[in-house]
C-alpha cells in the first residue's frame, strides 16, 4: 500500500514536471521583477501563507525558482500569478527560520524567456500571532451595504466571517477589538435598529446598552485593560462633512467626544473630569501593557464643522488604578499637537511597553480620509518620536495592532490605489529596527484588484475566535439589553 | 381530431398574442420599469462572480435572473426576455394541466394565470426576475419527473430533486413538491403506507430545508432561508403576490382535473374560452391599473434619456407633457441647461422650487442616481462621485451597480485618481455592455489628450473647483457662487445660480449675482429680463427708463400682468396666459 502511494505521488510529481518548461533565459535584467504584491526584501515570519505574487507586465509563463538559504527549493511555473504549495512553502520556511530565500524569477514574452536580478525573502525570528480579525466594508460615506466582521489565519488563506449584517440586514457592526489578542475577550458594536454593544468574555456574550443619561452617546471606539477587567470607550458626537476639491473626500468630525473606562464587574461606566471636559475633544483610548496608564487623544474643543481644520490631537495619559478603578489627577502630554502642528490619533502601545505607534496627521482624527497621514513611533524609554519612513508611503497610513510578543505590527494603507484600504505587516525587532512590510497574502493576490471593501480595523488574534452567531443572532433580535450604569468620579 | 388540431393551433396563437401583449407593454408602454433594474446589478463573467451568487439558496435562479437583466439595457430586449419568460411559463403549466388534468383545452385560458399574475408583480420595480426564472426552473423539473415512467424511479428523483430545486431556486421548490406529490397522487399507483410515508418524506423536507440551509448558511436569517433566492430588492419583504402565484400554478393543474370535460362541439369550446379569455382580460387591466406607477415610470424615462445624454428627447418629453415631480424636474431643467435653454424657457414648465433644480440628498438607491447627474453635469465632482457611491451602497439587496461603478470611473478619472478608476474599468471589463467603453476608458488613464479629447471631460476638468469648501444642503447658491467666481465664464454653472435664485423667489441674490456671470449673451435670456424688471419695477414706476436691455415684448407683457394683478383680487385665473412667465411662478406657485 505504502509503495503505491509512492508511485502515484512519482507518477504525478514526472506528469506535473512534465508540463514545466525549462527555462532557458535570452535575456537577463540586471534588477529585480516588479511584483504585485511588492514581496521583494520583505522579512516575514515563519508560519506565514505562501506569498503568492504576479510581475507587473504582460507574459506568457512566469516561472519562479525559491531556494532556501539552508536547504531546500520549490520550483513553480504558471501562466499568470505564481502560487506557491501551501505544503512545500511551509517545510521551506521553517527550514530556513531565521535565514532567507532566494527567489529567482523568470518570464516568457513572445515565446522568449526574460530573467530577472534575483531577490531575497528574510525569514523573521520572531513568531507572528495565530490570525487578524478584520472588517471588510466598502470605503464610503454615510450609507453602508453588506459587511462583516472575518478572521484570517495567517498560516494559510482561510477566511471565516464572525458576524455578517445579511444576519441583521440594515444594521452597521464596526469596533472589534480584543483584550491583548485573546480570541476569548472580544468587544463589539452594533449600530441601528438592533444596536448595542456586544461582549463575549468568560464564555458569556450579552448585549448592552452603552448610552447613559450622563454621558453624550454610545460607546465607541474600546481598548480592553489587560486584565480583562476593563474596557476604555471614548463617546462621540460624530458627524461627517464632505469636500468638493478633487484630493479630498470626507472629513469626519467629532462635535464633542469624552471617555469613559468601563468596569465589567459592577457593569459601570467611569469617568473623571480630565476625560469629559467640556473644552477638549477626548478620544482613542488605550491602557498601558501594565494597566497602570490610559493613553488617549485630546484637543482643544473648536466650533464643527467649521473649525474642523483646527482641531489637533495631542497624545496625552493618565493614571489608572486598576485596583479600585479610579484616576490620577495629573494629565500629561507625550506628544504635542502645538508643537507639531500636527494631530495624533490612534496610539496603540505596544505589549512589552516600550513604543506607542500612533498616526500623525494634519488636523482631526479620522485619520483614514487624510492622505497625509503617516504611522508614528514614541519610544518610551528615550521619549524620543519619529515617523516611520521605512513603512510609510505618499498615501494614507493608518490603524495599527501590535502582535502580542511586540514584534510585528498589522496597519492599514490606502497606497495600492487611494481608496481601498489594505492590511499590511511589518516587523520590529530588538534595537528597533523595522523591516520592509508586506501586503497580506492571499491565494489570488487579483483579489486586492477586484474587491470592493476595505479591510478595517486589522487586529491580531493569538487563536480562532469561537464567535457563538447563533447566540447574538438572537440575542441581538430580542428587545433586550443590559444597561451600563455611569459613576462619576470627583 | 379536427378539433385537437384546431385547439392546438388556438393554443399556440393564445401564447403568442399573449407574448405579443407584454412586449409591446413593457416595450412600448411602460417602457422604462424593466430598463430601471439593469443599473442596480454588476453581472460579472467572472468565476468568483458566479461562486459568490451561488452561496445561498435560490442562487442558481438568482444568477441566471441577473444574467438575463443585464440585456435590461434596452428596453425592447427587456420587453422580449419578459414576453419569452412568461410564454415559458404558460407553457409550462398549459403542458402539467394536460399531463395531471386531461386534454381539457376549453380551459387554456386559464394556464394564463400564472403569467398573468408575473406581469402584475413585475410592475413593482422592486420585484425581481428571479421569482420567474426559479419558477421555470421547478416548472422544468416536474416536467422531468412526468417523463419518468417508472414508478420507484419517479420518487427518487422527487426526494432527491426537493433538496436539488431548493438549493437552486430557493421557495419554489414548494411548487415542485405540490405539484409531483399531486401527480403521485392522481397518476401514480403509490397506495397505503407507502403513499403516507411519500407525503410525510416530502413535507419533511420542505420543513428541514431551511432549517439545514441555516445550519450552512449561518450567516443568513431563517426567513431568508425559508423563501430563498432574491424575489424583491428589500430582502426582509417576501411579496404576497408571489406565494399566492405559487399556489396558483400548482392547484390549475390539479383544477384542470376536477372541470368537466371540453363540450364536442367546437364553437361551444371557443365560446368558452372566449368567455374566460374576456375575464382574464378584465381582470389584468383592473390588475394593471392598480400595479402600474405611472409618475415612477414618467421618472424613469427622464433618467434613462438623461443617462444617455438624450437632452432634446428629455425636453420633447417635457413639451408633451410638463413634468410635475422634483427628480423629473431636476432632469428636465439639466437638460435645458445642457441644450443653451434654462434661462429662457425653465419657466415654460413647471418648477418644483429648488427640489426640481438640485434635488436635496436621500439616503436611497434612486434619488442620488438622478441628483448626481445634475452634480456630474456642473461639475461638482466630488458630490456627483459620493451621489453614485451612496446609491449603490443602498441597494436593498447589496448588490453592486453597473451604474454606480461605471460614475465613479469617470469621477475617479476626472480627479486624476487613476489607480481607482482603473479597478473600476477592470471590474466593468468582465461586463458585456460596458466592457468596450471601459477599454477605450483604460486607455485614457495614461494619456492626458485622450482624456482632453473628450469634450465633456475636458470641460468637466476646466470648470471643476480648485478650491475647497464643504458641500452644503441648505447653501447650494453659495456653493455655486464659489465655483463661479473662480471662472465667471462657467455658463452651466451661472444659469443654475440665477435659476436657484429665481427658483426660491430670492431677488435681493438675484440681482446682486447677475452681473458676476461672465457670460455672453445675444439678448438677456427671458427669466432675466422677467425678473430685472421686476425688480426695477418695485422701486421706479417707469419701467422705461429700466437701465436693462429689455425686449418691448417683455416691456408690454409686464405692463399688462401688473395691470391684471393689481386691478383684480383674485387674478390667478386671469393671469395664465402668462403661467410661463417668472412673474406668475413668483406669485402663484409655492
Amino acid at each position: 500500500m505504502n509503495r503505491m502511494k509512492h508511485y502515484i505521488i512519482l507518477c504525478l510529481a514526472l506528469i506535473f514536471t512534465a508540463c514545466q518548461e525549462s527555462v532557458t533565459p535570452s535575456e537577463v535584467v540586471e534588477a529585480p521583477p516588479t511584483l504585485f504584491p511588492d514581496y521583494a526584501e520583505v522579512t516575514i515570519p515563519t508560519t506565514i501563507a505562501p506569498l503568492n505574487f504576479r510581475v507587473e507586465t504582460e507574459y506568457e509563463k512566469i516561472d519562479a525558482l525559491i531556494e532556501g538559504s539552508r536547504s531546500g527549493s520549490i520550483h513553480v511555473q504558471q501562466s499568470q500569478v505564481i502560487d506557491i504549495p501551501s505544503r512545500e512553502w511551509k517545510r521551506l520556511l521553517e527550514d530556513n527560520a531565521e535565514g532567507s530565500l532566494k527567489l529567482t524569477i523568470s518570464i516568457k514574452q513572445s515565446g522568449e524567456w526574460i530573467q530577472y536580478k534575483p531577490f531575497s525573502i528574510y525569514i523573521s525570528p520572531y513568531s507572528i500571532d495565530y490570525g487578524l480579525v478584520y472588517r471588510l466594508i466598502a470605503p464610503g460615506y454615510e450609507v453602508y451595504s453588506k459587511m462583516g466582521i472575518y478572521q484570517r489565519n495567517l498560516s494559510d488563506f482561510r477566511q471565516t466571517a464572525l458576524l455578517e449584517n445579511t444576519l441583521l440586514p440594515g444594521n452597521c457592526i464596526n469596533c472589534h477589538s480584543f483584550c491583548v489578542g485573546n480570541p476569548e475577550q472580544m468587544s463589539l458594536h452594533l449600530r441601528g435598529e438592533l444596536g448595542g454593544t456586544i461582549l463575549m468574555a468568560d464564555g458569556q456574550t450579552d448585549i448592552y446598552n452603552t448610552k447613559t443619561d450622563q454621558t453624550i452617546g454610545n460607546c465607541v471606539y474600546p481598548y480592553w485593560h489587560p486584565s480583562g477587567k476593563y474596557i476604555a470607550y471614548s463617546v462621540n458626537e460624530t458627524r461627517q462633512v464632505f469636500h468638493e476639491r478633487k484630493d479630498e473626500r470626507v472629513e469626519v468630525v467629532d462635535a464633542q467626544s469624552d471617555m469613559v473606562v468601563y468596569n465589567r464587574e459592577t457593569n459601570e461606566l467611569l469617568s473623571c473630569p480630565q476625560l469629559q471636559s467640556k473644552d477638549a475633544f477626548e478620544t482613542f483610548p488605550s491602557f498601558s501593557p501594565d494597566g497602570r496608564w490610559l493613553y488617549f487623544c485630546s484637543s482643544e474643543a473648536h466650533p464643527i464643522p467649521e473649525a474642523y481644520e483646527q482641531v489637533k490631537y495631542s497624545l496625552c495619559r493618565i493614571p489608572f488604578d486598576p485596583a479600585n478603578g479610579t484616576f490620577g489627577e495629573q494629565v500629561d502630554t507625550l506628544v504635542s499637537a502645538k508643537a507639531l502642528d500636527k494631530s495624533v490619533s490612534f496610539p496603540r502601545p505596544s505589549y512589552d511597553g516600550r513604543y506607542i505607534m500612533y498616526v500623525l496627521s494634519d488636523y482631526g482624527n479620522f485619520s483614514i480620509w487624510h492622505k497625509e497621514a503617516n504611522l508614528w513611533l514614541l519610544d518610551l524609554q528615550t521619549n524620543e518620536t519619529r515617523e516611520l519612513v521605512e513603512i510609510n508611503s505618499n498615501n494614507v497610513d493608518s490603524y495599527h495592532s501590535w502582535s502580542t510578543n511586540s514584534h510585528w505590527f498589522v496597519f492599514s494603507s490606502r497606497r495600492l490605489d487611494g481608496l481601498y484600504t489594505r492590511p499590511y505587516l511589518a516587523s520590529i525587532d530588538d534595537t528597533g529596527h523595522i523591516s520592509k512590510p508586506f501586503l497580506l497574502p492571499q491565494k489570488d493576490p487579483g483579489l486586492y484588484d477586484t474587491s470592493l471593501y476595505s479591510f478595517n480595523i486589522p487586529e491580531f488574534v493569538t487563536g480562532s475566535v469561537h464567535f457563538n452567531t447563533r447566540e447574538v443572532e438572537k440575542k441581538a433580535i430580542s428587545p433586550n439589553r443590559i444597561q451600563m450604569k455611569f459613576k462619576w468620579q470627583h | 381530431m379536427e378539433k385537437q388540431r384546431s385547439t392546438s393551433y388556438i393554443s399556440i396563437l393564445l401564447t403568442l398574442l399573449f407574448g405579443v401583449s407584454i412586449f409591446a407593454f413593457f416595450g412600448y408602454s411602460y417602457r422604462y420599469h424593466l430598463v430601471y433594474h439593469e443599473q442596480y446589478q454588476l453581472f460579472l463573467y467572472t468565476s468568483d462572480y458566479f461562486s459568490d451568487t451561488m452561496q445561498h439558496p435560490g442562487g442558481l435562479s438568482d444568477y441566471l435572473s441577473r444574467f438575463l437583466t443585464q440585456f435590461f439595457g434596452n428596453p425592447l430586449r427587456a420587453a422580449l426576455i419578459v414576453a419569452v419568460l412568461l410564454m415559458i411559463v404558460q407553457r409550462q403549466v398549459l403542458s402539467l394541466a394536460y399531463k395531471l388534468g386531461g386534454k381539457k383545452s376549453a380551459y387554456i385560458p386559464l394556464t394564463f394565470i400564472p403569467s398573468i399574475l408575473f406581469l402584475q408583480l413585475l410592475c413593482d420595480e422592486n420585484f425581481m426576475l428571479t421569482g420567474v426564472v426559479s419558477l421555470v426552473m421547478a416548472l422544468a423539473a416536474i416536467q422531468l419527473c412526468l417523463v419518468l415512467r417508472h414508478r420507484q424511479f419517479r420518487m427518487a428523483y422527487i426526494l432527491l430533486m426537493i433538496p436539488v430545486v431548493y438549493m437552486f431556486a430557493g421557495g419554489t421548490a414548494l411548487v415542485f413538491i405540490l405539484l409531483s406529490l399531486a401527480n403521485e397522487l392522481i397518476n401514480g399507483e403509490i397506495k397505503g403506507e407507502v403513499r403516507v410515508f411519500f407525503i410525510l418524506g416530502c413535507g419533511l423536507l420542505l420543513i428541514l430545508l431551511p432549517l439545514i440551509a441555516k445550519w450552512i448558511y449561518v450567516q443568513y436569517p431563517l426567513s431568508k432561508l425559508w423563501t430563498g433566492g432574491d424575489f424583491y430588492r428589500f430582502q426582509n419583504i417576501f411579496p404576497g403576490g408571489l406565494g399566492l402565484l405559487w399556489v396558483l400554478t400548482a392547484a390549475i393543474p390539479v383544477l384542470f382535473r376536477s372541470l368537466p370535460s371540453s363540450c364536442h362541439k367546437l364553437w361551444k369550446t371557443f365560446a368558452g374560452m372566449g368567455v374566460q379569455i374576456i375575464l382574464l382580460i378584465i381582470l389584468t387591466l383592473y390588475g394593471l391599473m392598480q400595479t402600474t406607477d405611472w409618475k415612477k415610470e414618467e421618472v424613469m424615462r427622464y433618467d434613462y434619456f438623461a443617462q444617455h445624454r438624450q437632452w432634446d428627447e428629455i425636453i420633447r418629453l417635457a413639451d408633451r407633457r410638463s413634468p410635475s415631480s422634483p427628480l423629473s424636474v431636476s432632469l428636465l431643467n439639466l437638460a435645458l441647461s445642457k441644450q443653451g435653454l434654462l434661462p429662457d424657457r425653465m419657466f415654460h414648465y413647471y418648477q418644483n422650487r429648488s427640489e426640481g433644480l438640485m434635488p436635496s440628498f436621500m439616503r436611497d438607491f434612486t434619488v442620488p442616481f438622478v441628483s448626481g447627474e445634475v452634480y456630474y453635469h456642473l461639475g461638482f465632482i466630488n458630490t456627483a462621485q459620493r451621489y453614485a457611491f451612496e446609491a449603490m451602497e443602498s441597494i436593498p439587496d447589496s448588490q453592486k451597480s453597473v451604474r454606480a461603478i461605471k460614475r465613479l470611473a469617470e469621477t475617479n478619472l476626472l480627479n486624476g485618481e487613476y489607480e481607482v478608476a482603473a479597478k473600476y474599468l477592470h471590474l466593468l471589463q468582465n461586463t458585456l455592455y460596458y466592457k468596450v467603453w471601459a477599454d477605450e476608458t483604460l486607455l485614457c488613464l495614461s494619456d492626458e489628450k485622450r482624456i482632453e479629447a473628450n469634450p465633456e471631460w475636458a470641460n468637466l476638468r476646466k470648470y471643476r473647483t480648485k478650491k475647497d469648501f464643504l458641500f452644503s444642503e441648505t447653501e447650494k447658491d453659495m456653493m455655486l457662487g464659489i465655483v463661479l467666481q473662480q471662472d465667471p465664464t462657467n455658463r452651466p454653472v451661472y444659469e443654475y445660480l440665477m435659476a436657484y435664485c429665481l427658483l426660491t423667489k430670492d431677488l435681493e441674490h438675484f440681482y446682486r449675482y447677475y452681473p458676476i456671470g461672465q457670460v455672453t449673451y445675444r439678448t438677456i435670456p427671458k427669466s432675466y429680463q422677467e425678473a430685472l424688471v421686476y425688480i426695477w419695477g418695485l422701486s421706479n414706476s417707469d419701467i422705461s427708463n429700466c437701465p436693462f436691455s429689455i425686449s418691448n415684448e417683455v416691456k408690454k407683457q409686464v405692463q399688462e400682468y401688473k395691470r391684471i394683478y393689481t386691478g383684480y383680487s383674485n387674478p390667478e385665473q386671469l393671469l395664465r396666459p402668462y403661467s410661463n412667465t417668472f412673474w406668475y411662478y413668483l406669485h402663484f406657485r409655492q
